[in-house]
Order: structure tokens, then sequence, then C-alpha cells
């Protein structure tokens, strides 16, 4: 009953994984073809609830194909984590939604 | 194989792929610092394995399935190894 | 019919990759280039591998080309990665 759990999650997570790289590559290139700027780059601690080794692999590479966000260092404890923002707008929306992905490979990881 | 694709849309996406090498070489040219031409040579590696595979099916062969695969263990590696010498380097 | 699935596979990824480098040389600083050099570049090679695939339709060029993706998907956020972390930015950017 586990495994079916876990499976389904993995599944659920691939395809989430593909909707946001089809989005950040629309955002990505509507940002560089239309003139005019609109990024506004900022930088950002997010806090790391994740504990294995598996899911922080995920968790920065689902991070850096997400639109406008980019793994840039991590702390030595692996506790915090250094991320670049291109379109910087509110920092409690982009904290809010990290915690949800990082929840979403909590799941599947444990 | 008659049902080839047309020569038409083979070459233009030759001409897009060779304007994206002129425009990451002139990056590669004028990057201010190192870093930004390890970027560049990464995006050239990229477009030389879209290079490879147009050609593949413009020759109708698809034994050069071989030669990305071998691009982009090589590049990840050489984009790794500069970036420790630099961090070396800097301290 | 299979022609014009292929066609606009090999098109849109040679299109993605034209924007990688037109993001290269545009964007200001290097963060925001390896925004561009990142995703694009990734995603264009993988519409063009799956064009390709479809159009070569054998079992051994789906293995080669299901390999190609995943190292790429695996290497290039790690690629960036290693160059922002070596780049010296005579520490403006870090907070602590």
């Amino acid at each position: 009953m586990k495994i079916l759990k876990k499976t389904y999650y993995l599944l659920a997570f691939c395809l989430f994984y593909l909707f946001k790289l089809v989005q950040s590559n629309i955002y990505i290139a509507w940002d560089i073809l239309t003139p005019g700027k609109q990024s506004n780059p900022a930088f950002v601690e997010v806090p790391v609830i994740l504990n294995s080794d598996t899911g922080l692999l995920m968790f920065s590479n689902l991070l850096s194909m997400t639109p406008g966000t980019l793994s840039l260092d991590i702390s030595r404890d692996k506790k915090t984590m250094l991320v670049h923002v291109l379109y910087y707008s509110d920092e409690e929306q982009i904290q809010n939604g990290l915690k949800e992905m990082q929840q979403k490979i909590k799941r599947i990881t444990g | 194989m008659n049902d080839s694709i047309s020569t038409t849309v083979l070459l233009i996406a030759f001409s897009l792929l060779l304007a994206a090498l002129i425009l990451a070489f002139t990056r590669l040219l004028k990057g201010p610092s190192i870093n930004d031409r390890i970027a560049a040579m990464d995006v050239i590696s990229i477009v030389v394995m879209g290079f490879i595979l147009v050609y593949s099916v413009l020759i109708n062969n698809a034994m050069y399935f071989d030669i990305p695969i071998v691009i982009s263990l090589i590049s990840f590696i050489g984009t790794v190894a500069v970036s420790t010498y630099l961090k070396h380097k800097n301290g | 019919m299979d022609k014009i699935i292929i066609s606009i596979f090999i098109l849109a990824g040679s299109f993605f990759i034209l924007v990688a480098a037109i993001g290269l040389l545009r964007f200001k600083d290097l963060y925001a280039r390896l925004h561009a050099g990142t995703k694009a570049p990734s995603f264009g090679i993988l519409l063009l591998l799956i064009g390709v695939s479809i159009y070569f339709n054998t079992p051994v060029v789906y293995i080669k080309s299901l390999f190609i993706i995943v190292f790429i998907y695996l290497t290039a956020p790690l690629g960036a990665h290693a160059i922002a972390k070596s780049f010296d930015n005579k520490g403006k950017n870090k907070k602590q």
C-alpha cells in the first residue's frame, strides 16, 4: 500500500516537473524576445526542510528548472539555500511556493 | 525511405542554429569575466549537438546519434573542471 | 502527417536554442545569463531529440535519445551551479 502511494506521488511529481518546464521556457522566451526590461533580480535565502541527499538533488534540480529561480549555494550544514530570483515581487509568496515544492518532494523521499 | 522531410525545413533549422552559434560566439569573445565565457561554451556545445542531429536527418543515417552523447559528457566535465580551477584560484 | 509533426519539433527546438543565444547576449549580468543559458537550451535539445527519434523510429535511437535527455537534465543545473559558485563578485551579493 505504501509503495503504491509513493508511485502515485512520483508520477504526480513528474507531471508537475514537465508542466513547470514548459511554463518556465515560455516565460524566459517571452522575457528575451520582448524589448524592455521586466526582470527584477534579487537574492533570497530559503530554509531547507529536506534531510536526504536525493531529495536535495531533486529540489535543486527542480528549482533550476522552474521559472525565474536558480540555485546558487547551500550552507555547510544543509539548512539554508541561496536562491537567485529573476522576477522578484513578494518575499512571502516566493517562500511559500518553494516550501510547497519541498513538501511535494518530502512525500516521495520520506 | 522516400518520405524524407523537405529540405527547406532542414535549411531553416540550420540557419536558426547558425545564428545561435554566431551570437554565442560573440558572447564568448567579449564576455567580461571567465564565467561568462564558460556559460557561452556550454551553449555552444548544445548548438553543435543540434547541428549534428539535424544533419543526421538530412543524410538519413542514424549512426550519428553517438556523437551527441560524447559531446554532452565532455562538455559537462569541461565546465566543472574550469569552475573548480577558478574556485581554487580565487581562494 | 508524420512529416508535419517532425518538422514542427525540429523547428521549435532550433528556435529555443536561438532564444537561449539571444538571451545570453542580451541580459546584463552573469546570473541572468545563466538563467537563459540553463533552461532554454536543454528544452530546445529535448524537442530536437523527440523530433529526430520520431523520424528514425527504431528502438536503439529511442534508448540513446532517452540517455542524452536524462544526462542533460541532470547536468545542466549542476553546471550552472558550479559556474555561479566560482564567480568572484568581490563579496557584493553574498549576505554573510
